[in-house]
């Protein structure tokens, strides 16, 4: 009777811890870890870690992603690299990540190296650790390069975010209209002293020499700069009409914007600039931003796209959930990039970091940044037709609003020129 | 060239604004405050949360912050450098943790990007000849010489300002005349935090309030006081003009990624040919901090 009783007790007790864990443990749901080193203390990196874990609730809020038969979860393990701060060593960016690699024993990176001259040197750390990389924050072109140098080693590395020189290319048609219906002729280049904004400058400079613009000045500027007058009075005695930049440092930015305002520089900003090139924009930093035309790379990073309703609903979901992105690039790759993973996972039907890549590879996925499939650099093919790549766009600031005006898959709006402008 | 002038001067006066704290509490009590560039983060902070979070005036905001930053830096010396007064590593170790505290929890709770401003006291400003300058550029440029002049009348010509004097000439007799060091160490990193704070009000609003510039401010600090002299007030004030001066030249004239060259050169040249400073009256390097 008693040993009945303790039985009883006992197969009691197990049926009721057996119901009360969650599906995913009964069912060998061991966590698959995603690995985040960034900037977190930067706009992006914490866009960016918001994007990821939107994506990551829904996912594991449909019991995780199947490897081979067996539901697991995703898990986050975050770490900050400070590879945005203006005096961090790359150095020291990467042994943050090798900390995470070799502590947390993670399954995939996501987000990634912040700055691009970390990102090229933690690829052969990468390489070295083979782990899964979908990396969606540093977007040099030199990437590409470098990956073609040696395939086979740095199979483990994809770029779902822009590379500049596609985000320029973003910039260009605007600049064409700026030349062919309003008259403008005389352009300033200001890039940050960094790969990405002097690749992106780069690509800007070469269209503008090709088509007939006057380039009355270059001038690369130290990313940790706090004052600008030299060269907004550069900018002013070469009679510019245009400024183009890409500037990604919020202080700098802030200060540069502000700057151009008070010295009542009369040329028009075309690019990147932190503060201005944002949802939050106009909130921060008012009317000055007017008439200055930014880009979005890629799409899915703040404006909701009229034209698009999956980029929009992502959009819409973000901002009801984290209120309006700080910054405006990269977000939706971030989203997209653990969707593509969980993909690439189930059809591996393993962890397998080599079965995982192999399916990677094969991505063809309708994301919020477009259509997202790889090209033989591992880097996300981008042009300007969502249904075929992924896609970047430019936009002008207008009424307080960030319209977009190119490509005309996604337009919304057409050119217009401040009255202030000489021609 | 006028607008070389303008700016150089302007920059010259933000470097001193930097500076004058950290100078102050240095040749007064012999304190090297590492914590200046958080406290002067924190002060701008909190004119923020007074502005914003409060609903307080902009004037209002200031006043308490300045008030509020000069409590902490008394507080920061009677609580914990009293206890290590005159071990000289113990006190940089302590007053470089607190500044790294400050500005790593600030970050840490979002005080990053450019979400967080302190407006402009007016909007708008002045052109001279072809060069257009705004007004919070003119008002910290007249607000930095006039605390100078009032800086310089306070020590030569209150009770406390000498007695400052006194502290930072003799200690030992200082104290043979009733003057007491510890108050008076106490005091001058209060009002070293509270200059910290004013110039964080009279520059931040030309940019953005973010955590990391207070790591800038401190460099910047420790560099003109090396270069000038550090306990010299009068250097200080030298040491400004030549790297602000030379900053806005070399950008102009070179390039403006080579600016941060000129206050690193300046180090470098100081230390090589003059390590006492230009001003300064120690002469070994191992009395430097």
């Amino acid at each position: 009777m008693k040993k009945r009783f303790l039985l009883s007790a006992l197969l009691l007790v197990a049926a009721g811890l057996a119901f009360s864990f969650p599906a995913q443990v009964l069912a060998g749901g061991k966590p698959i870890i995603l690995g985040l080193p960034t900037a977190v203390n930067t706009d992006w990196g914490h866009d960016d870690i918001n994007a990821v874990n939107l994506a990551v609730e829904e996912i594991n809020a449909k019991g995780g992603v199947s490897v081979g038969g067996v539901k697991r979860p995703f898990k986050v393990q975050i770490t900050d690299t400070r590879g945005m701060d203006p005096a961090t060593p790359a150095h020291d960016a990467l042994m943050a990540v090798e900390k995470l690699i070799l502590q947390k024993d993670p399954h995939a990176i996501v987000v990634g190296f912040a700055r691009s001259e970390i990102f090229m040197a933690g690829m052969d750390l990468i390489a070295k650790h083979k782990i899964p990389y979908l990396g969606s924050y540093a977007t040099t072109h030199m990437f590409q390069k470098q990956f073609a140098k040696d395939p086979a080693k740095y199979k483990y590395l994809f770029r779902l975010s822009v590379d500049a020189i596609a985000a320029a290319k973003a910039v260009t048609d605007a600049i064409d209209t700026l030349k062919r219906q309003h008259g403008l002729q005389r352009v300033f280049f200001m890039p940050q002293d960094t790969l990405l904004s002097k690749g992106f400058n780069g690509v800007l400079k070469r269209h503008c020499e090709n088509t007939g613009w006057q380039v009355v000045g270059w001038e690369s500027i130290a990313s940790d700069a706090s004052d600008f007058s030299a060269v907004l009075t550069k900018v002013k005695e070469s009679d510019a009409q245009m400024i183009c930049t890409f500037w990604d440092v919020a202080r700098g930015g802030t200060i540069l914007l502000k700057q151009w305002s008070s010295m009542q520089v009369p040329a028009l900003f075309v690019g990147f600039v932190v503060g201005a090139n944002s949802p939050r924009g106009w909130e921060f930093m008012g009317e000055e931003i007017e008439y200055s035309i930014y880009t979005e790379a890629p799409i899915g990073s703040g404006i909701p796209l009229k034209k698009l309703p999956k980029t929009r609903k992502f959009v819409e979901k973000f901002i009801e959930k984290f209120g309006k992105p700080h910054g405006q690039w990269l977000t939706g790759a971030a989203y997209d990039s653990i969707y593509v993973l969980a993909q690439a996972i189930e059809r591996a039907g393993c962890l397998d970091p080599d079965k995982v890549v192999a399916e990677v590879e094969k991505t063809d996925y309708d994301g919020v940044i477009g259509r997202i499939r790889f090209d033989d650099t591992h880097q996300v093919v981008y042009g300007t037709d969502p249904k075929e790549s992924a896609l970047c766009l430019a936009y002008q600031w207008q009424d307080g609003k960030q319209v977009p005006i190119y490509p005309p898959a996604v337009a919304e709006g057409k050119v217009r020129l401040p009255p202030w402008m000489k021609k | 060239m006028l607008s070389l002038l303008i700016y150089g001067l302007i920059q010259s006066v933000i470097l001193v604004l930097y500076a004058y704290g950290f100078s102050l509490v240095y040749g007064i009590s012999g304190i090297a405050n590492f914590a200046h560039g958080g406290i002067y983060i924190l002060g701008g902070f909190m004119t923020w949360c007074f502005m914003n979070a409060l609903g307080l005036p902009y004037f209002l905001s200031a006043i308490f912050s300045v008030i509020l930053m000069g409590l902490l830096g008394f507080g920061l010396y009677w609580g914990l450098l009293l206890r290590i007064r005159g071990i000289v590593l113990s006190e940089v170790v302590v007053t470089f943790v607190a500044g790294i505290a400050i500005l790593e929890i600030l970050a840490w709770k979002g005080l990053y990007g450019f979400y967080y401003n302190l407006p402009v006291f007016v909007k708008g400003g002045i052109s001279l000849g072809d060069v257009a300058i705004d007004y919070q550029r003119l008002f910290a440029l007249g607000s930095g010489i006039a605390l100078a002049g009032l800086l310089w009348a306070f020590v030569h010509h209150t009770r406390m300002g000498l007695s400052f004097r006194g502290i930072a000439q003799d200690e030992r007799t200082a104290l043979s005349l009733g003057i007491e060091s510890d108050w008076v160490g106490a005091l001058s990193l209060a009002i070293g935090s509270s200059l910290a704070a004013v110039a964080a009000i009279l520059v931040l609003p030309l940019g953005v309030l973010e955590a990391n510039i207070g790591y800038d401010v401190l460099i910047y600090a420790v560099t003109v006081a090396i270069v000038g002299g550090l306990e010299s007030g009068f250097g200080m004030i030298a040491a400004s003009l030549i790297i602000g001066f030379g900053q806005i030249a070399v950008a102009r004239y070179i390039g403006s990624s080579w600016m941060i060259i000129v206050p690193l050169g300046a180090i470098v040249l100081i230390l090589a040919i003059r390590p006492s400073g230009l001003f300064g009256s120690f002469k070994e390097l191992e009395e430097r901090i």
